[in-house]
């Protein structure tokens, strides 16, 4: 039992894979339909959500934060099915950094040499392999923008992930064996203490989303149901904060107690 | 009946790894312990060789340029030529980094928790968390430098390998066990062609090793048994060179024809024209 995020480019064949290991394992497989989610709950355009989570911000966006506020709602709806399945893989950007916070996730990437994506958008969009390859570039561009701009870190860096399959003398079918092996490995199987986590990121994850567009840098971390919210000095002088979060919290199950922590260090977890 | 070829930022894992995994599968170890028998090859220090492999040329350490090219192709051409054999785990040797478009390779990079890492060795010298974790990043610098001097590669970059696993969540026996499955895919099983690539490495290295005895910036290329030889060289010295590097270069075993390219040392010229 375990989550297994997949991240890959474009024409990285990682959908493919993604599909076949949900497939091999049993597991539900997540993709878009998490954005469908987002949507639906947080009443978001998904060609918004569909855009924060493809387009570097810019400049306006780093202005409203309006980017940040869609990826934590992305974020709350993945964390929700993680915690509510237990199991499950996810494809798609940034799956790693979503979930950062969880203890059992097995971390994916699959790569692809150039020359086979090239040949696979040539194919796709009848087009020739120069443009192919600017297209490709570009899109590679794009995502590490995107990831660098909001996580500070660069996709292609091989230390956020636990594996990293390169799809090339490896199949498809092999890079398949090897995660589902690999995710059998004992480090991957939910304990009690892994649900509980799941559950508390989860929650997390849904106070944040409820107040990220009001409090952009605003901070969570929960503990077995004891949320702790970790505002700027600047935002928590606004007296609404303790108002909304009461309601936020009310509305929510399985919280015990809420406390706001002003101008302290939020530990690693909060998300 | 592939070979392995293991590269880690930290060489103990790489060592447990690369052992572990010849363990499983019976295959033969080719670590740092071969440079003993390179040294009384080719009658240098032990210690010169595992310096060539960790640090940059430096005039004032002793290792000028010319020395340490001169050793780093003795290592080379070491390692491919017991690579050719077949059936090998190979670690901490650099073969990343040169034993490159061989089929029946299987690359592996193994990447530890720097966290970890930065901790194990305040503990083991008695020194502050913070102190070690500069110690590593200076460490990881200087890593990236020599790959970029010696073979012009950077050995992070994940389309160098096959396969990357990170040592942060899987146990080492177990990526050890992933390594030993892996290599069992058809894809890396040698085929004539690999076979002959690996062969063509091999030669060039030898020839560049003889080469690099008595002179510097020598690039070599076969196939086949054919060599060609770039160096650079003054307009007046082209012939007499060009001689010398096909006497040496056709010495060697498995050579049958060299063909040497000068390309004209400008600055040198330059230099000896304003003399």
């Amino acid at each position: 039992m375990a989550i297994i995020t997949i991240s890959r480019g474009s024409y990285y064949m990682g959908k493919a894979v993604a599909e076949k290991v949900a497939e091999k394992l049993g597991y539900p497989l997540v993709s878009r339909d998490v954005l469908l989610e987002a949507s639906e709950r947080f009443r978001v355009p998904e060609i918004k959500l569909v855009r924060a989570i493809h387009d570097a911000p810019g400049i306006l966006d780093r202005l409203s934060h309006s980017k940040q506020s869609y990826i934590a709602y992305i974020r709350a709806a993945l964390a929700e099915r993680a915690a509510a399945e237990g199991k499950l893989v996810y494809h798609g950007l940034a799956g790693h950094l979503l979930l950062t916070g969880l203890e059992q996730v097995l971390k994916v990437r699959v790569t692809a040499d150039m020359q086979r994506r090239v040949a696979q958008e040539m194919e796709r969009s009848n087009i020739g392999a120069q443009k192919a390859r600017e297209i490709l570039l570009k899109d590679d561009l794009q995502r590490r923008r995107w990831t660098k701009a909001l996580y500070g870190v660069d996709p292609s860096d091989s230390s956020l992930y636990d594996l990293v399959v390169r799809i090339d003398k490896i199949t498809v079918d092999q890079a398949v064996d090897f995660i589902c092996e690999v995710a059998g490995n004992a480090c991957f199987q939910a304990t009690e203490k892994c649900r509980q986590k799941a559950r508390d990121f989860a929650l997390a994850c849904r106070v944040k989303a409820a107040l990220v567009e009001e409090w952009p840098n605003i901070r969570v971390a929960c503990h077995y149901g004891n949320v702790i919210v970790y505002p700027k000095e600047r935002e928590a002088k606004a007296g609404k904060l303790r108002k909304r979060l009461d309601q936020v919290c009310s509305a929510l199950e399985g919280i015990h107690n809420v406390e706001i922590h002003r101008a302290s260090q939020p530990p690693e977890d909060a998300v | 009946m592939s070979i392995i070829i293991i590269s880690a930022d930290d060489r103990a894992a790489e060592g447990q790894i690369g052992g572990r995994t010849a363990e499983i599968l019976g295959y033969g170890r080719l670590g740092p312990e071969l440079l003993q028998e390179i040294a009384a090859k080719y009658g240098v220090e032990e210690g010169k060789l595992a310096e060539a492999l960790e640090r940059e040329p430096s005039l004032l350490r002793g290792m000028p340029p010319k020395k340490w090219y001169y050793y780093l192709s003795c290592i080379e051409a070491e390692v491919l030529e017991r690579l050719a054999a077949d059936k090998m785990v190979c670690w901490s040797l650099a073969a990343h980094l040169y034993v490159l478009g061989i089929s029946h390779a299987l690359r592996v990079r193994i990447i530890s928790d720097i966290e970890q890492r930065a901790a194990a060795l305040a503990e083991e010298n008695g020194i502050s968390l913070q102190r070690a974790q500069k110690i590593l990043a200076k460490q990881q610098r200087q890593r990236v430098q020599w790959c970029q001097t010696a073979y012009g590669q950077d050995e992070t970059d994940p389309a160098l390998y096959d396969l990357v696993i990170n040592l942060g969540q899987i146990d080492p026996d177990e990526a050890a066990a992933t390594i030993a499955k892996a290599v069992g895919y058809r894809k890396f099983e040698p085929m004539t062609y690999s076979r002959k690539c690996l062969a063509n490495l091999l030669l060039a290295a030898k020839v560049k090793t003889r080469l690099l005895e008595t002179m510097s910036d020598i690039h070599v290329q076969s196939r086949d048994g054919r060599v060609v030889v770039t160096t650079k060289a003054l307009k007046r010295d082209k012939q007499k060179k060009t001689l010398a590097i096909k006497e040496l270069a056709g010495s060697v075993e498995g050579v049958d024809f060299v063909e040497v390219h000068i390309n004209n040392d400008i600055f040198s010229e330059a230099a000896q024209s304003l003399r």
